[in-house]
C-alpha cells in the first residue's frame, strides 16, 4: 500500500517504502557515519530518556520548530531519515548557547551535536546549508582573510537599520573615532585590531592544513576565490618582507 | 480556529491553569533550577587538569604555568576545585567583537590595570579564537579550533622575548566569553585525544610553535571577568562615585559558565553559591544593589549567526526575555554582562522595541566598564560609552556623572586628535613584536 505523503520526512527525503525515490540509503548512512566519526560524538551523546529539559530551556525552541530533545533522539535511535530531515533546516535554528548541555542530566550536549551536524551538512555540500550561510558570507570573508570576525566598518546603519540611530552617539568620521580609542592596536577600521602580517600567514596555514578552505570551496566557490586571492597577496607581502630582511633592508 | 505554530507538535494543548495554579506548578521547577545542584548532580565529571599533568610527566606536552611572578589568587570552581587566577604580567587576548564594536570594553579593563600597576602586553600578533564564525556557520572544525588556540597561546608564551624578557613571562588573559568557553573545551579534547594532539602537532610544528618539540598547554584558561573578580576589593578601594542607588541586573554569559561548567567560579558568599560569582561579586563590592530577575538563566539571543542574518530571533529574545523582564520585574537601572556577544545583543537591540506597543530601554555595560566609571574613568575617552546604543546617560546621571560636560570634553579631544595629539594607555611601540613595523625596545619600566 502506498503511503500518503504527509510528513516532512516524506516531503524532503521521499518515502522509503513508497513509490517516491528516497534519498539513497548509502547517502544517509554516509552522512550519519560522518557525524559519528567525530571524536566529540561519544562525549556529547550518552543516552536519553526523553525528559525534555533541554527543550524546555532552549531559547530557539521558543521561536522555531526546533527541539534539542528531538535532535538527541534522532541520533540516539539512529533515525537516518530524520537526521537528514533535521539537517535541512532545524539544526540552523540552534543559538549555540549550550543551555541544553548545562541542564541535561545525562551530560549530553545537544548544542555540540548540532555543530557536528552542521559540519557534516557543509561537508556534503547540502543546498540548505548554502542557502542558510549566504547572508553570513561577509563575516566568513572577514574571519578567514583577517583572523578577525567583526570589523568597525561592518557596523553601520545600512547593515543594521534596526539598531536605530545610535550606532555612535558622537557624530564624527569612523576613522577619527577609532583614533580616539586609547589602545593603539584598535586604531583601525577594516579589522577589529591591527593584525600582524605573520599572524595572518600562520592562520592561512592552519586553514589549509585543517581542511577549512575545502569546506569553504564546497559551500561558496566565489567567496573561496576572493579569499584565496587575498591570501596569495599577503603571502607575497610576507615573502617580500623576509627577502628584504635577508638583503639587510630596512623594515621598521 | 487561528493557526498556531508552537513547535511542540499537533498534540500540544494549553494547560489553561489559573495564575495561582501556574505558580504552584512551576514553583518546584523554580526551586530546582535556581540551585547549583542543577549543574552538579551528574556523573562522569573529571578534572582534566589531572590528565594534563600526567601528559607533561610522560613528556607529551609542556604546561605553561601560572607562576608566583603572576601573583595568582586562588578561587573555587563549581565542584569546589581550586583555580589559579594570575593577576600580574598579563597578555591580552582580545575579542574581535569587543574591539570592533564596543571598544570601551577592553579600554576600561586596561585603564583599571594601569591604575593598579598591572604589567601587560597588548600586541598585534593574535587572531580571534575563530569560534564565533564556527558556532555560527559550521565552517571550521575541532582541529582548526585547536590549532588556533595553541598558536595564540604559544604567542602569549614567547611574546616577552620581543622586549628582551624571558619566555613564559606573560600569562594569557582571554577577553571574550566565547573564546574562553571554546578554548576550555578544545583544551579538554586536546588532553583526552592522542589523535587530535598528533594532527595539530604537525601544524604547530610547521608554524614553528612547539616548545622543545612539544605542544604547549596552559595550566589555566583565564577570563578577564575572573581577574576582575579576584581584584574586586582593590578596585572597590579606588571607587570615587556612590553606586549604592544603582539597581543592577546581571546577565551571566552562557559560554562562560554553561560550556565547561566545572571551571566556572562559584563562591558561597555570592548568590549563596548557587550562581556564577563573577560580575555579581564586583558589583556588590562597588556597593551597587544586585537585583534578581526570573530569566537570569536565559541566553541573550545572540545566536552567532542569528545576530547577523536571522535578526528577528535575536531582537525578540533580547527584548522579551531579558531587557523587558529586567525593567518591569527588577526595575533595573542597568544590565551588567561579561561577554562580547551578550553586551552587543542586549545593548543594540532595544531601539527596535519602539516599533511595538510597549517600548523598553535599559543601560547595558560590561562589568569592567561599570567598574571603570565608578573609579572615575572618563565615560567617553576611556569607557567609550558613545558606542553603546542603550541609554547609558541615565545610568551616568544616577551615579553623579555630568555626561554632557564629559561629552563636550571628548568632542574637543577629537579636534586635538586631528592635530596629531593622541592619548594612549601604553607605549604604541610595544604593540608590534615581530615582522613589519617591529621596533625592538625594552619593557616599560
Amino acid at each position: 500500500m502506498a503511503h500518503a505523503e504527509t510528513t516532512r520526512v516524506q516531503t524532503v527525503i521521499g518515502d522509503p517504502v513508497g513509490e517516491n525515490a528516497p534519498v539513497p540509503r548509502a547517502k544517509l548512512e554516509a552522512i550519519f557515519a560522518d557525524i559519528q566519526s567525530d571524536l566529540r560524538y561519544d562525549h556529547e551523546l550518552n543516552g536519553c530518556l526523553n525528559c525534555g529539559i533541554c527543550t524546555a530551556t532552549c531559547p530557539a525552541a521558543h521561536y522555531y520548530d526546533f527541539s534539542p530533545r528531538e535532535i538527541v533522539q534522532l541520533l540516539w535511535t539512529e533515525n537516518l531519515e530524520g537526521i537528514y530531515d533535521a539537517m535541512q533546516e532545524k539544526i540552523w535554528a540552534c543559538a549555540q548557547c549550550y543551555t541544553c548541555a548545562a541542564r541535561c542530566p545525562f551530560g549530553n550536549s545537544p548544542g555540540g551535536l548540532v555543530m557536528l551536524m552542521r559540519e557534516t551538512a557543509i561537508k556534503h555540500r547540502m543546498e540548505s546549508a548554502k542557502n542558510v550561510l549566504r547572508p553570513f558570507s561577509r563575516v566568513m570573508l572577514k574571519l578567514i582573510s583577517t583572523g578577525n570576525q567583526l570589523s568597525p566598518d561592518m557596523i553601520n546603519k545600512d547593515h543594521f537599520a534596526d539598531w536605530g540611530p545610535n550606532i555612535s552617539k558622537v557624530d564624527a568620521p569612523l576613522k577619527l573615532l577609532r583614533k580616539a580609542i586609547p589602545m593603539p592596536t584598535l586604531n583601525t577600521t577594516a579589522t577589529a585590531w591591527e593584525v600582524n602580517l605573520k599572524t595572518s600567514v600562520e592562520l592561512y596555514t592552519i586553514w589549509e592544513m585543517t581542511g577549512v578552505l575545502k569546506q569553504l570551496e564546497g559551500i561558496d566557490e566565489n567567496l573561496f576565490d576572493v579569499i584565496t586571492d587575498i591570501m596569495d597577496e599577503k603571502r607575497e607581502d610576507w615573502k617580500d618582507f623576509l627577502a628584504d630582511q635577508e638583503d639587510g633592508g630596512k623594515h621598521g | 480556529m487561528a493557526e498556531r505554530f508552537t513547535g511542540h507538535g499537533a498534540e500540544w494543548r494549553d494547560s489553561n491553569l489559573t495564575p495561582t495554579e501556574a505558580k504552584v506548578a512551576t514553583s518546584w521547577v523554580e526551586l530546582k533550577v535556581d540551585k547549583r545542584s542543577m549543574l552538579t548532580q551528574k556523573d562522569r565529571v573529571e578534572d582534566v587538569r589531572d590528565a594534563m599533568w600526567d601528559l607533561e610527566r610522560d613528556g607529551e606536552i609542556v604546561v605553561h604555568r601560572v607562576s608566583d611572578e603572576h601573583q595568582p589568587v586562588m578561587v573555587k570552581t563549581l565542584y569546589g576545585w581550586d583555580k589559579k587566577i594570575p593577576t600580574q604580567r598579563l597578555w591580552h587576548h582580545k575579542s574581535c567583537g569587543q574591539c570592533g564594536n564596543i571598544p570601551g570594553y577592553p579600554a576600561s579593563l586596561l585603564w583599571l590595570m594601569n591604575k593598579m600597576d598591572v604589567e601587560y602586553l597588548d600586541e598585534t600578533d593574535q587572531t580571534s579564537c575563530t569560534a564565533w564564525n564556527y558556532h555560527g556557520s559550521g565552517i571550521g572544525n575541532l582541529e582548526s579550533l585547536a590549532a588556533v588556540f595553541l598558536r595564540n597561546f604559544h604567542q602569549a608564551y614567547v611574546a616577552a622575548k620581543a622586549q628582551g624578557l624571558p619566555e613564559a613571562y606573560y600569562y594569557p588573559l582571554v577577553h571574550c566569553g566565547t573564546s574562553f568557553g571554546n578554548y576550555k573545551e578544545v583544551r579538554g579534547y586536546l588532553i583526552r585525544s592522542a589523535k587530535l594532539r598528533e594532527s595539530v602537532k604537525k601544524i604547530l610544528g610547521r608554524l614553528g610553535r612547539l616548545v622543545d618539540g612539544k605542544l604547549l598547554i596552559p595550566e589555566e584558561v583565564v577570563h578577564y571577568s575572573e581577574w576582575l573578580h579576584v581584584m574586586r576589593e582593590r578596585i572597590a578601594g579606588m571607587r570615587e562615585l556612590d553606586c549604592s542607588g544603582v539597581r543592577a541586573t546581571i546577565h551571566p554569559a552562557c559560554h562562560v559558565y554553561k560550556m565547561v561548567p566545572e571551571d566556572a567560579i562559584y563562591d558561597d558568599k555570592i548568590n549563596g553559591g548557587n550562581r556564577l560569582a563573577v560580575s555579581t561579586g564586583i558589583m556588590q563590592a562597588l556597593g551597587a544593589q544586585v537585583i534578581d530577575y526570573s530569566t537570569w538563566y536565559d541566553c541573550c539571543g545572540f545566536g552567532f549567526r542569528h545576530i547577523i542574518s536571522e535578526r528577528e530571533f535575536t531582537r525578540s529574545f533580547a527584548i522579551d526575555r531579558k531587557i523587558r523582564v529586567a525593567v518591569e520585574e527588577a526595575h533595573a537601572d542597568v544590565m551588567i554582562g561579561h561577554d562580547t556577544g551578550c553586551i552587543t545583543t542586549l545593548d543594540k537591540n532595544q531601539w527596535i522595541s519602539k516599533s511595538g506597543a510597549r517600548p523598553v530601554e535599559l543601560a547595558v555595560l560590561a562589568d569592567c566598564q561599570f567598574a571603570a566609571l565608578a573609579c572615575g574613568a572618563h565615560p567617553y575617552k576611556i569607557v567609550q560609552s558613545h558606542w553603546h546604543a542603550s541609554p547609558t546617560e541615565t545610568l551616568m546621571e544616577k551615579i553623579g556623572i555630568d555626561w554632557q560636560a564629559k561629552k563636550a570634553e571628548f568632542v574637543a579631544y577629537l579636534e586635538e586628535i586631528k592635530t596629531g595629539k593622541q592619548e594612549n594607555l601604553y607605549d604604541p611601540r610595544r604593540m608590534i613584536t615581530s615582522g613589519p613595523g617591529y621596533i625592538p625596545i625594552k619593557a616599560a619600566p
